[in-house]
């Protein structure tokens, strides 16, 4: 703010002119010398108070005016700052704005927050791009996406900008750009630019520079995103009986010196812990007083972002139920003990009942309580055990399917639907081992199954499957070894391979933990209460009706992929779900590198002032004029109208 | 709190010896006999005996000629004082935008001029003051000088005191009059009879015991009986200082009322007691002003009494 500026607004301490003004017409009201006075009786209210309520308008007219004059002063020294493009021979320019919605832009900066300042410098841009300039604009939030494809239609660029809220997701600075980098490839304009609009909050503090190498050149103009700000949140709250256990990240990690999660039953508080002096993802216990009810957790104390101060409390008091049907005389383990797959399930204390089985249940309700059910070795399922696993799977059920030996002893009328179509073989296996894409799955647990060595294994007719059935892993001969496959809302894993430590050495290998963990964590997704990072889509495979309402009361857009019917939280919360009738409820929380506000290298050259610039811009002399033009005719309306009132 | 003294503002009535004199000479009074009934020299007619009438005026040929008791009456001419009470409270002072002068100058012209017609016919005239500052009362004296002094002291009052506060004042005046003034004497009280003492109409009233005959002249500003503002007005009092905020178009009307009824008493007050009541704006022309009192002193000189 120059001087000048200055002593222009200064005119406006002139706004106490007309109160002075007043108080001195009031004291000297008509006020004469009148002998008779005390047989003059005092006015009626009625009168007194119309005066006043004139006197006021009037006063708040002047006033008003005052000030408008004091702008009128000052504003040919007003500049309002706005981003400007680059052009290079006043060339047309192939624009793609990249507008990060993440959650860090939420951070207060100045009088409003970082998403703010980011939206008008979009509108900027819009504004100041000519006829014949494309505009691109792609949202760096994870997952990235493009809200407007590549147009010279700049209004409709204008209208998008418009729409645009922020979110919660976290950052995906390098997708976004990849992806606006591809918004203008191969646009006729003569220069190409990518804008970044962002805090460069990614999480990646020790990630290479951006604009190191990009054929674009990147623009980053808002330097004044990326100063420190402090933050803390909560990742995630879980309780289990009557304690909670909250993690908490905040950056800097000193932040969370001074502060203290407390949870909370409605209104009421029912625990709170002080935070650990740093706190870089840090998981917090919380004892429980007297706690019914839903639960929240709050974040004790302020700090740059709100929204991800409160999380949810995730009841896990119920268990995942997962069932075991299995001969027991067949898959015994010669050192005595319940099935390997039993064994090995409880090994990985995942938090779960295990419940063996001795048959199928023919009756869908006794499949009810178990979110999985593991099958090993079945000679086939009659038709009642069909129908009530078919109905099971249509409500989300999750089933792992261990073909064996007793595979093509089926007895008459059984057969393995509806988790394998048509028929099922056991024979030699053709092959020792599994194909090394097995790693794709397996990871690090995948070399186990190179050298594997079955006694034999199943066959299945593949084709019968659908198009919907998929090979995870395969025999190196390229036979099926794992088959995954939605059916209905539920989800079917298929081994060829029994678990039983009798027909192979799969129970010895470390990807048999694995691959039971894959099932579980299938399992646990498709029941009860279910948490994920915002800006992950949620898909229901095989919903015929899905509804979701988000935790602003908003309804969310849900797309049909086909198979799936897709939906994306993009706020930290809780989700009502109706899928088919039946009510869900999932959670979306903050994703833990989004809570680091630390800003990402760039490249010097990406603030050149080639690139483009911050114009000062914008006399508002006029408009001021005129409204001070319309406020003497005002003020000149109400004279003559309190005139003639009286 | 005491009122502030106020000069007076003379206006066009200065300088007041000469009008006084100018408004005297423009009402014919005549030389108003002051006459009494009863003994004296020449015959003044008959009228029939009614117990208690001095035998000595029984007529005793009309007696023998129409068998009635009928006595004779003879007039005689008898000096009939005049007594000014000049109220020169600090409410006098005042004098709005539309009045020739304050409403003390207009009340000094007409006790001056009244005092000129009382002189002329040989009458003593005498001078008493409610409240004001520099105010010299005056005994009853006639002759030349006589109207010299009352002028004297008239020119040299100035506007001031709160009756209100000062009830002694009232009792100065009407004490001294009661005390000394003869059997017929005229009273004349020129004043605004505003902000008054309660009891100042009945201690007035009380004059006229003894045949005096009371005359109230109220002398008023043309603001005051017409109160002509408009909007909102804040107005202060001249005596109790009292300072109130009105709007003047939805009082007006109570105001009017209110003073009129003040008229109205003092008008039926003395009228129970022979007196008389005028009123009078600082804008009237002041010789007919004049006229009205001489004629209201007048009426109570030719009605005649009985027997002495």
């Amino acid at each position: 703010m120059s001087f000048l500026y200055a002593a222009g607004l200064a005119v406006a301490l002139l706004v106490v002119a007309p109160f002075i003004a007043h108080l001195l017409e009031r004291r000297r009201a008509d006020e004469r010398d009148f002998p008779p006075t005390r047989l003059v009786p005092l006015s009626e209210p009625v009168a007194r108070r119309r005066r006043r309520v004139d006197d006021r308008i009037l006063y708040a007219v002047r006033t008003a005016a005052v000030i408008l004059l004091a702008f009128l002063g000052a504003t040919p020294f007003v500049r309002c700052s706005s981003l400007a493009i680059g052009r290079h021979g006043g060339a047309s320019v192939a624009l793609a704005i990249v507008l990060d919605d993440s959650l860090s832009m939420l951070a207060q900066s100045g009088n409003g927050t970082r998403w703010d300042k980011a939206k008008k410098a979009a509108y900027d841009l819009i504004a100041d791009a000519r006829e014949g300039d494309a505009v691109g604009i792609v949202l760096a939030g994870s997952q990235p996406r493009i809200a407007l494809a590549s147009t010279t239609d700049l209004a409709a660029a204008r209208g998008v900008v418009e729409s645009l809220v922020a979110s919660h997701r976290a950052t995906d600075l390098d997708g976004a750009l990849e992806l606006a980098r591809s918004l203008v490839h191969g646009l006729p304009q003569a220069d190409h630019r990518v804008v970044l609009l962002s805090d460069l909050a990614d999480g990646r503090v020790d990630g290479p520079p951006l604009g190191e190498s990009a054929d674009v050149a990147l623009w980053i103009p808002l330097s004044d995103l990326t100063e420190p700000a402090r933050n803390c949140a909560i990742l995630r709250a879980d309780r289990q009986r009557e304690r909670a256990t909250v993690r908490v990240a905040c950056s800097p990690p000193g932040e969370s010196k001074r502060r203290a999660v407390a949870i909370y039953a409605d209104d009421k508080r029912v625990g709170e812990t002080k935070l650990p002096d740093e706190a870089p993802g840090t998981d917090v216990g919380v004892q429980l007083h007297d706690a019914t009810g839903e639960l929240m957790a709050r974040l004790v104390g302020a700090d740059a972002i709100l929204a991800d101060d409160t999380a949810p409390v995730l009841a896990t008091s119920g268990e995942l139920a997962v069932a075991i049907v299995a001969d027991p005389v067949s898959s015994k383990l010669a050192t005595g003990g319940p099935p390997p797959v039993e064994q090995a399930l409880s090994a990985l204390e995942l938090d779960m009942r295990v419940r063996p089985l001795p048959l199928l249940p023919d009756r869908p309700e006794d499949l009810a309580p178990f979110a999985g059910i593991v099958i090993e070795d079945p000679p086939g399922f009659t038709p009642e055990a069909r129908r009530s696993l078919g109905a099971w799977l249509e409500r989300g059920g999750v089933a792992l399917l261990a073909l064996g030996p007793h595979a093509p002893l089926a007895p008459l009328g059984a057969s393995f639907e509806p988790l394998v179509a048509g028929s099922v073989g056991w024979g030699p296996s053709g092959a020792q081992g599994l194909d090394e894409r097995a790693a794709a799955v397996f990871g690090a647990a995948a070399p186990g199954l190179y050298d594997l060595r079955p006694r034999g294994r199943a066959t299945v007719d593949l084709p019968l499957l659908g198009s919907a059935a998929k090979v995870v892993a395969r025999w190196k001969d390229d036979a099926p070894w794992l088959i995954e496959r939605p059916v209905g809302r539920g989800f079917v894993f298929v081994i060829t391979l029994p678990t039983s430590a009798e027909t192979s050495d799969l129970p010895l290998r470390p990807a048999f933990l694995t691959l039971l963990e894959m099932f579980t964590e299938a399992a646990r997704g498709r029941s009860g209460a279910h948490r994920t990072t915002v800006g992950e889509a949620w898909a229901f495979q095989g919903a015929k009706s899905l509804e979701v309402v988000g935790p602003d009361k908003a309804h969310l857009r849900v797309t049909d992929d086909g198979t799936s019917k897709l939906v994306v939280p993009d706020k930290i919360g809780t989700y009502d779900i109706k899928l088919d009738g039946d009510k869900l409820i999932r959670l979306a929380a903050p994703a833990e590198r989004e809570v680091d506000l630390r800003p990402r290298p760039v490249n010097p050259q990406t603030r050149a002032a080639s690139l483009g610039d911050i114009r000062a811009k914008l006399d508002v002399s006029p408009h001021v004029a005129a409204l001070l033009l319309a406020l003497f005719v005002v003020e000149l309306g109400i004279r003559l109208w309190v005139r003639s009132a009286r | 709190m005491p009122s502030p003294l106020r000069s007076i503002d003379w206006g066009s009535i200065a300088p007041l010896r000469i009008r006084a004199r100018v408004v005297a000479d423009g009402v014919y009074a005549g030389a108003h006999r002051s006459l009494r009934r009863g003994p004296g020299v020449e015959f003044g007619g008959h009228r029939e005996y009614v117990p208690g009438d001095d035998l000595r005026w029984l007529d005793r040929r009309a007696l023998l000629r129409h068998d009635k008791l009928i006595v004779r009456e003879f007039e005689t001419e008898t000096d009939r004082g005049l007594r000014l009470i000049v109220d020169a409270s600090a409410s006098m002072g005042f004098r709005s935008h539309a009045a020739p002068a304050a409403k003390f100058a207009f009340a000094a012209l007409i006790a001056g001029a009244l005092a000129r017609l009382a002189i002329a016919s040989g009458d003593p005239v005498g001078l008493e003051w409610l409240g004001g500052a520099g105010v010299r009362p005056l005994p009853a004296r006639a002759g030349r000088e006589a109207f010299e002094r009352i002028i004297g002291a008239l020119e040299s009052a100035d506007a001031g005191g709160d009756l209100g506060l000062d009830a002694g004042s009232v009792e100065r005046a009407f004490g001294s009059i009661a005390r000394k003034a003869k059997r017929g004497t005229i009273i004349v009280l020129v004043s605004d009879l505003l902000d008054l003492p309660n009891e100042t109409l009945d201690r007035f009233a009380a004059l006229a015991s003894g045949g005096r005959v009371l005359v109230a002249l109220q002398v008023l500003d043309p603001e005051e009986t017409k109160f002509p503002f408009e909007g909102t007005v804040r107005l202060r009092a001249l005596e109790g200082g009292s300072v109130i905020e009105t709007d003047a178009d939805t009082t007006r009307t109570r105001y009017l009322e209110r003073l009129a009824a003040i008229g109205n008493e003092w008008a039926r007050k003395l009228t129970d007691h022979r007196g008389q009541f005028l009123r009078a704006e600082t804008t009237d022309e002041p010789a007919e002003v004049l006229r009205t009192a001489v004629f209201a002193i007048g009426g109570r000189l030719t009605r005649r009494g009985g027997a002495p």
